[in-house]
C-alpha cells in the first residue's frame, strides 16, 4: 500500500497497461481478429491492438458473428485482407472476402450487368434513347441532389451557385459501404440517414463522388458491387432522377507516385469498375478529372494544397465541368 | 521509437531502459544510459551514428588537454570543428538530401560547444570521466530536440554516482523509495507533456493542415486570425510538450527538472518572450555568442549588432530559406523598437501595454511567417490577414464558425494553457489525488489517439 501511496500514477498505468496486453493477446485470434495491426506500421505493442478495436466499436466481449452496425448485409472486409500480396493476413480471411464477392454477384449486380454493358444499351432497347452530355445553367441544380464525401463537402462550401441552388447530402470521410446507413443528414429533430432522407423528397439529379476513403478497402469489383446496390436503392426510392456516378477526383503526381493506396492507378481501376454501372439512358458517368487534370493523368498540383482535395479557387473547375456536362431529357 | 510520443517508445523502450537503469548497480549506471542512449539513436538514424560517435571522442578529447593550463586557441579551435560540422551537414541536409541531416546534431553540437566553452572558465572540470562526458553528450532524452542541459547539471544526478550509497549509508529500501518517488514525479511530467503533444499540438496541426487545404488566398480574415493562433498554439504545446516529456523521462532517471519553456505568453516584452521560449536554447545563444560578442557591455552600435547577428544566426539554423531570415529579422526589428523606443520614451505603463501587445498579437504574426515557407504564398496569406488589398477569391465567410464549431475543443484549452497560473497550479499540486486521477485518464486518452493514428492511413487521413 506504501507503493501506492508513493507512486500511484506508475502503478496505475502499469498494471493497466499490462492488464490491456494481456486481453490484448488473449483476444487476438477471436474478438480482435480483424483489427489490423503490424500490418502499416511493421511493429507496435500489442497494447494498440485494443485502442484500435475500441475505435471500431470492437471489444473484447464482441462476438464475431456480430455485424458492424454500418453493415446492412454484409461485412466489409478488412482494410488488409484486400490487398493482395501482403502475406500478414490468415489464411481463411480471403477465402471470406471471394465468398462474399460471390455472395453479392449472385444475388444482384450479375442481372444489371447482364444488360448495361456500354454497347448492349443501344442495340437492347429500341425505345430507350439515347441522349448525350449538353451545356446547362445554374438553375439546372435547383433539383439537384450531390452525395459525397468531404471533397464534396468543400464543392458545397465554396461553389456558392451550388450551394445556394442544389441539396448537398455530404459528409467527411463517408464511404460507398456505409452512406446509405450512417445517420449523417441533420434534421430539425437529430440526424437522419440518406435513405430515410430520399424517402422524404424527390430530386430530378442526383450525383454521387464517393470512393476515394475506402481506396483501401476491397478490390474494384467488391467497390463496384456495393456502388451498384447503392445506385439500386437510389433508383428504387428515386426513380425519376437522373443519377450521375462521378469518377473518383485523382491525386497529385505526388501523392499517387508514393502512396500504396491513394494512387491513381487504384482510382482509375475503380471508376473504370463504376463506368459500368452506367445505362446512359437515366444513369450517366461522368468524369471531372479532365477538368482538373496536369496532362498526365494527376491532379494538377497548382489546384490544390493537400495533394487530395481541391484548394477553395478550384472548386469552379468542377462547377463548369458540371455545367458543360448536363443531360436534359 | 526516437519520438517521446510513439508507442513503441512508450510501452517498450521506456520501461525496458529504466529497469535496466535501476538494476545495474550504480557505479556502472552511467554505461547503461550511453549504451541505451546509443541503441536509442541507433535506432533512429543508424547510419550517422558514426557522426555522433566521432564528434563525442573529438570534443572529449579536446576538453582533456585543457585540464592543464587553458589554452584560448584550443578553444576557438574545436569550437570551429563543432560549429563546421553542423554547418556542413546542415548545408548537405538542405541541398542534397534532407536524410543526410542527422538526428539531433544542433543539440549535441550546442552541448558540446557549451562544455568547451564551460571547461574553459572552470565552469566544470576539465577531467570529467569519458563515461560521463559521452553520456552527458549522447543522453537519450536530450538528444533528439534538447533541452540543452548544461554539463553542471548532469552531474547533480545522485542516481549515476555511487558515493552516496558508501557515505550515508542509505538502507535499500529507503534508495527504492527515492527511485520509486523520481519515477513518479517524471511520469507526471511525461504524461502533461504528452498529453500537450498529442491531445493538443497534433489535433491544431490538423485545424492549421485544413486552413492550407482551402487555400491561403480563400480564407476570410477572421479565419486567417485564427490560423495564426491555431499555428502559434500548435509550436508552442509541441515543443512544450516534447520538453516536459524530455524532463520528465530525465527526472525519471535522477536528473534535476530543466525548464525549457517558462510561460512566453505571459512575457511584457519580446525580448522577454524568448527569454521565457525555448529557455536553454535562448540561454545558450546568450551564453556563448552574445556575451561572448561582447553582449550589451560595448556601446548601443556594438549592442545592435549583436543583436542582428544573433537573431540571424537563429533564422539561418532553422533553415537556409527567405522565410527564416525574415521570421530572424522582423523578430530582430520588434526588439529594436521595444529596446530603443518603447521601453525609452514612452511611459511605462504604455510601454507594458505595447510590450503586452506586441507578445500577444505580433509574435503569432511572426509565427506565420515562420510556417509557411512560399513567399507567395505567405504574402497571400498576410493579404488575408489585413485585406485592405482587395478581396480573397471564392471566400466562405462562414469558414470561421464552422472551424470553430469542431475545434474549440482544442483551441480553448490551448488558451487556457496559456495562462501561466495554470501551469503552476496544477504543479504545486500535482500529486493531489484528483490530479492522478485525472492525469491517468488524460495517459491512456493519449494513448488511444496515437494507437489510431499510427500505421492506419484510413483512420488518420478522412477525406
Amino acid at each position: 500500500m506504501k507503493l501506492l501511496r508513493d507512486c500511484p500514477l506508475l502503478v496505475g498505468i502499469g498494471t493497466t497497461a499490462i492488464i490491456l496486453s494481456v486481453i490484448s493477446f488473449a483476444f487476438k485470434d477471436t474478438a480482435y481478429a480483424d483489427v489490423g495491426s503490424g500490418d502499416e506500421g511493421p511493429d507496435e505493442p500489442a497494447i494498440a491492438r485494443v485502442f484500435k478495436a475500441a475505435s471500431m466499436g470492437i471489444y473484447p466481449w464482441t462476438t464475431g458473428e456480430e455485424p458492424d452496425e454500418s453493415l446492412s448485409t454484409e461485412e466489409i472486409p478488412p482494410e488488409e485482407e484486400s490487398e493482395p500480396g501482403d502475406g500478414a493476413s490468415n489464411e481463411s480471411s480471403p477465402e471470406e472476402v471471394q465468398q462474399e464477392d460471390a455472395d453479392i454477384s449472385g444475388n444482384s449486380s450479375f442481372d444489371l450487368s447482364g444488360n448495361d454493358g456500354t454497347f448492349d444499351v443501344s442495340g437492347n432497347s429500341a425505345e430507350d434513347e439515347v441522349y448525350e452530355f449538353t451545356d446547362v445553367d445554374d438553375d439546372y441544380f435547383t433539383d439537384a441532389l450531390f452525395i459525397g464525401d468531404s471533397r464534396t463537402v468543400g464543392l458545397s462550401e465554396y461553389c456558392e451557385a451550388l450551394d445556394t441552388r442544389a441539396t448537398f447530402y455530404a459528409k467527411v470521410s463517408l464511404t460507398i459501404y456505409d452512406c446509405m446507413t450512417k445517420d449523417f443528414i441533420k434534421t430539425d429533430d437529430g440526424k437522419m440517414n440518406l435513405e430515410e432522407a430520399l424517402t422524404k423528397q424527390q430530386y430530378g439529379k442526383i450525383y454521387i463522388m464517393l470512393g476515394i476513403n475506402e481506396i483501401g478497402t476491397g478490390n474494384e469489383e467488391y467497390f463496384k458491387n456495393a456502388y451498384s446496390e447503392v445506385i439500386d436503392k437510389i433508383r428504387e426510392l428515386q426513380p425519376d432522377a437522373i443519377i450521375y456516378i462521378q469518377g473518383i477526383m485523382h491525386v497529385t503526381k505526388a501523392k499517387s507516385s508514393v502512396d500504396k493506396f491513394f494512387n491513381n492507378g487504384n482510382i482509375d481501376a475503380r471508376n473504370a469498375a463504376i463506368a459500368e454501372l452506367a445505362d446512359n439512358h437515366d444513369i450517366f458517368y461522368i468524369d471531372m478529372n479532365e477538368a482538373v487534370d496536369d496532362g498526365e493523368g494527376n491532379l494538377d498540383d497548382s489546384l490544390t494544397f493537400d495533394d487530395v482535395h481541391l484548394k477553395a479557387s478550384s472548386y469552379e473547375r468542377w462547377h463548369e465541368f458540371l455545367l458543360h456536362n448536363g443531360i436534359i431529357r | 521509437m526516437i519520438n517521446f510520443s510513439d508507442l513503441n517508445f512508450i510501452f517498450r523502450f521506456l520501461p525496458v531502459f529504466v529497469i535496466a537503469f535501476y538494476l545495474t548497480p550504480s557505479r556502472f549506471r552511467t554505461w547503461t544510459l550511453l549504451l541505451g542512449s546509443l541503441l536509442f539513436y541507433a535506432v533512429g538514424d543508424l547510419r550517422m551514428v558514426p557522426a555522433l560517435a566521432g564528434a563525442v571522442i573529438v570534443n572529449f578529447l579536446f576538453a582533456r588537454t585543457q585540464s592543464g593550463e587553458k589554452s584560448r586557441s584550443m578553444l576557438i579551435f574545436i569550437v570551429l570543428i563543432d560549429a563546421l560540422m553542423l554547418v556542413e551537414f546542415k548545408i548537405l541536409g538542405q541541398y542534397v538530401d534532407s536524410s543526410l541531416l542527422p538526428v539531433g546534431i544542433s543539440f549535441y553540437i550546442f552541448k558540446m560547444i557549451s562544455y568547451q566553452a564551460d571547461v574553459y572558465r572552470d565552469r566544470v572540470k576539465a577531467d570529467a570521466a569519458f563515461k560521463d562526458v559521452a553520456a552527458y553528450f549522447c543522453m537519450f532524452p536530450q538528444l533528439v530536440s534538447g533541452p540543452i542541459m548544461r554539463f553542471e547539471d548532469y552531474e547533480k544526478n545522485k542516481m549515476l554516482t555511487d558515493t552516496e550509497g558508501k557515505a550515508g549509508h542509505a538502507s535499500g529500501r529507503k534508495k527504492l523509495r527515492g527511485i520509486l518517488v523520481a519515477l513518479e514525479d517524471g511520469l507526471l511530467y511525461f504524461v502533461a507533456g504528452l498529453a500537450m503533444k498529442v491531445l493538443l499540438a497534433d489535433h491544431l496541426a490538423m485545424l492549421w493542415k485544413e486552413i492550407g487545404t482551402i487555400g491561403y488566398e480563400s480564407i476570410s480574415t477572421p479565419l486567417a486570425w485564427l490560423g495564426a493562433v491555431t499555428y502559434s498554439l500548435e509550436l508552442y504545446f509541441d515543443f512544450w510538450g516534447y520538453s516536459l516529456m524530455a524532463a520528465g523521462v530525465g527526472i525519471m532517471l535522477g536528473f534535476p527538472f530543466v525548464l525549457n519553456f517558462d510561460h512566453p505568453y505571459g512575457s511584457g516584452s519580446v525580448s522577454e518572450f524568448y527569454r521565457r521560449w525555448h529557455v536553454t536554447l535562448g540561454s545558450w545563444f546568450r551564453d556563448y555568442i552574445y556575451i561572448p560578442m561582447g553582449g550589451s557591455r560595448k556601446g548601443e552600435g556594438r549592442t545592435f549588432l549583436n543583436l542582428l547577428v544573433v537573431w540571424l544566426v537563429t533564422g539561418f539554423w532553422h533553415g537556409v530559406n527567405l522565410n527564416f531570415i525574415l521570421w530572424g529579422l522582423v523578430l530582430f526589428a520588434i526588439i529594436v523598437c521595444e529596446k530603443y523606443l518603447v521601453f525609452r520614451f514612452l511611459p511605462r505603463k504604455i510601454g507594458r501595454f505595447i510590450g503586452h501587445f506586441n507578445v500577444l498579437v505580433l509574435i503569432p504574426l511572426t509565427w506565420v511567417i515562420f510556417a509557411i515557407s512560399d513567399r507567395f504564398m505567405l504574402a497571400e496569406y498576410f493579404a488575408r490577414l489585413f485585406p485592405f488589398f482587395g478581396t480573397g477569391i471564392a471566400v466562405n465567410d462562414a469558414d470561421v464558425i464552422k472551424k470553430l464549431s469542431v475545434y474549440w475543443s482544442v483551441l480553448l484549452p490551448g488558451l487556457i494553457l496559456l495562462i501561466p497560473g495554470v501551469f503552476k497550479f496544477w504543479e504545486n499540486h500535482r500529486r493531489h489525488v484528483a490530479f492522478t486521477i485525472i492525469w491517468f485518464f488524460l495517459f491512456w486518452a493519449c494513448i488511444f489517439s496515437l494507437s489510431n493514428a499510427s500505421g492506419n492511413p484510413f483512420m488518420y487521413f478522412k477525406f
